[in-house]
């Protein structure tokens, strides 16, 4: 096998198959938590889960007689690129209702405009980086909290 | 009448009642722009504003709200593919390709003008006939509502030309995902898996935040490090205005066709501005020479889209100022002002109070001439917002996607559904598996529901739900159209083939005359 295989950019996924088989997951999942419903609570879930069962069957069917083959990542630093974005908003959302909105939110904007950066550390970036931070951050604070009175999330540190 | 729509002219265009307006169109559009604030918001917002006014000042500037949120709803879903509101939903289709190929400013002005036109069109059958629809309104049963849900969702067949079946499979994906929450009918709790914040169902505008902006940030920003929003950049310019207007006119066809079914299910009750824009948008691709040309960037796709849903706004106002019933959630707030202000909804209302009932019908037709200028000259600032370096824009984006997602509810699990959905929205981008009909399914499986379960308790009672359903003139109307919209891929694709054979036949009988003469 060539080393040029191994590497994300060249492997195939069945989407059919993958597909097909997460809504059949989710199918089943539906009917064991929907079957203690009244009948009027339930006519149109019911409806809705033959529906859904027939249709995924006929995706994993296709799957495996004329699967519909993607490319998921085009390259391995893409893939990085997507997982340290998901993660960094992962963790402004873990720690939004722990340090409260405005330091969280402080905190996310700064790493995720240094992230986007080109060359990340340098001076002239980190002043870039905490002046936008300060500006719409602030801005949308006043807007939300003061303005439109909208609660905003308050931290369980710092209260 | 017509003297008292001439009186509420003049009131409006008195210098203190236009700047009133000229505010509320403003802030509507602000308020239609940003993703998690809804038309809805804004009235409710600054409904209490409007008690120190006079009666006619005050409606005029909620007027002036309402139609400026119809159409600020389309400048996030042109430029960073969300929908300020679900209203918005069909605009994305076209809108943001359009903003992809540099030609944002293209969509914003489309967005603009058939939004005024829209509005327009339904501002005059309000003015003109608003008793007699209201009597039509009131026609408009479970049944009704029923297969005016799906035949909603035979857009579906449009949305998912690639994958019909994947495309269905999604819809009942999302009609699944609207069964989460306390049943309407039955009062059930449905599919919480333990969360009490989930009895009140998902919200729709998480889901479209979800849907549509995450993954478009996680696939071109962060994923391939894009470092502009847009493929290429957008140049304003005068000549864009005259070339889009002049476009647009030159289909009256698309253009009323979009109006007429924006102002119908208007005021039908209940039914809004998502599914009107979204029937509109399939009627649009239905019927149009150069389908195929749908779904990657055409102004008719966003006016198809903007007409219908800024006709739904005037259209559920008829329901409202007749009868006392509000056709949409912001016509219910309107609804509120008028009471706040000794207003019965009725026909003391034009009567009694016909100068400022004709005031505030008036104010939402001038209303529609402000957002076209508002709109197209406000496109030359709007449309270069996404020329800004991805750097600084995605940050701002990802930001108001979940202070959106929270300010709707105030609750951090509308933030966490907002993230799933967006990983589940760039995974199912990757799989071919378009989570628009997902959404589509989300935003009709509550009317389908609704009316299939009142159907078949009211069917039981008159003798037989099939019965009951079927046979009556407005259910046999929307069937037919369902039947329609279903079979017309297979009657475009045998149109198609003897064309299509012709060409060939022709480029081959060419071919064969040029290969005869080089001899």
């Amino acid at each position: 096998m060539s080393q040029d295989s191994e590497t994300p950019s060249a492997r195939r996924l069945n989407a059919d198959l993958i597909v097909g088989i997460v809504s059949l997951g989710l199918a089943a999942l539906v009917y064991f938590s929907t079957r203690e419903l009244s009948k009027l609570g339930g006519v149109f879930v019911d409806y809705i889960l033959v529906g859904l069962t027939a249709l995924a069957l006929i995706t994993t069917a296709k799957g495996f007689i004329k699967p519909e083959r993607v490319r998921f990542f085009e390259s391995v630093i893409e893939r990085n690129n997507v997982l340290v974005g998901i993660c960094i908003l992962l963790l402004y959302l873990i720690f939004l209702p722990l340090a409260g909105f405005l330091p969280a939110s402080y905190a996310f904007y700064f790493c995720f405009n240094l992230y986007l950066a080109d060359e990340r550390f340098t001076t002239r970036n980190i002043l870039i980086s905490v002046f936008l931070t300060a500006a719409v951050v602030t801005a949308f604070y006043f807007i939300f909290h003061h303005f439109l009175e909208v609660p905003l999330p308050e931290g369980k540190w710092f209260e | 009448m017509f003297d008292f729509a001439l009186t509420g002219l003049f009131q409006v265009l008195m210098p203190n009642h236009f700047l009133v307006l000229f505010i509320g169109v403003f802030m509507g559009i602000v308020f239609g722009a940003l993703p998690g604030l809804t038309a809805t918001m804004g009235l409710a917002l600054l409904v209490p504003f409007t008690f120190t006014m006079s009666p006619t000042a005050g409606l005029i500037m909620l007027a002036g709200i309402y139609v400026g949120a119809m159409y600020g709803d389309a400048i996030p879903a042109i430029l960073i593919n969300t929908p300020g509101t679900p209203a918005a939903i069909a605009t994305t289709f076209d809108g943001f390709p359009l903003a992809q190929k540099g030609m944002a400013q293209h969509g914003l002005v489309a967005a603009a003008v058939a939004s005024s036109f829209g509005s327009l069109v339904a501002n005059i059958v309000l003015a003109a006939a608003a008793p007699p629809l209201a009597e039509i309104s009131l026609k408009f049963g479970p049944p009704e509502y029923f297969w005016l849900g799906i035949f909603g969702l035979t857009i579906i067949s449009t949305l998912s030309s690639g994958s019909p079946i994947k495309g269905f499979l999604a819809g009942s994906i999302g009609m699944i995902l609207s069964a989460v929450g306390m049943a309407e009918l039955g009062g059930d709790i449905r599919l919480t898996f333990g969360f009490p914040e989930l009895q009140g169902g998902i919200e729709l505008i998480v889901a479209l935040i979800g849907f549509f902006c995450l993954p478009e940030i996680l696939s071109s920003v962060i994923g391939q490090r894009r470092t502009a929003y847009a493929e290429k950049i957008v140049k304003p310019s005068l000549g864009v205005l005259r070339e889009v207007i002049t476009s647009l006119f030159k289909r009256p066809v698309l253009m009323l066709r979009s109006a007429a079914i924006g102002t119908v299910v208007g005021f039908a009750p209940g039914a809004g501005g998502n599914i009107a824009s979204m029937v509109s948008y399939n009627e649009a691709c239905r019927w149009d020479k150069h389908p195929e040309e749908f779904g990657k960037g055409t102004i008719k796709g966003v006016a198809a889209s903007e007409a219908a849903n800024s006709a739904m706004a005037p259209g559920s106002l008829i329901p409202l100022l007749t009868l006392g019933i509000p056709g949409s959630p912001p016509a219910a707030v309107i609804l509120g002002a008028l009471m706040l202000h000794g207003m019965r909804p009725g026909a003391e209302l034009f009567t009694d109070y016909a100068d400022i009932t004709y005031s505030f019908i008036m104010a939402l037709l001038v209303a529609a001439f402000l957002v076209t200028i508002i709109g197209s000259f406000g496109s030359f600032v709007f449309s270069r917002i996404i020329n800004i370096p991805s750097r600084y824009l995605a940050p701002a984006i990802v930001f108001m996607t979940v202070l959106g997602s929270y300010a709707i509810r105030n609750n951090m699990l509308d933030v966490w559904i907002m993230f799933i959905f967006g990983i589940i929205g760039y995974v199912s981008n990757k799989l071919k598996f378009h989570p628009a009909p997902i959404v589509l399914g989300l935003i009709l499986g509550p009317f389908v529901e609704e009316g299939l379960v009142q159907s078949m308790l009211a069917g039981k009672a008159a003798g037989g739900t099939f019965t009951y359903m079927v046979y009556r003139p407005i259910s046999g109307v929307l069937i037919l159209l369902c039947l329609m919209s279903l079979l017309w891929p297979i009657f475009a694709a045998l149109r198609a083939k003897p064309k299509k054979a012709g060409v060939v036949n022709k480029s081959a009988s060419e071919g064969k005359e040029g290969r005869d003469e080089s001899r």
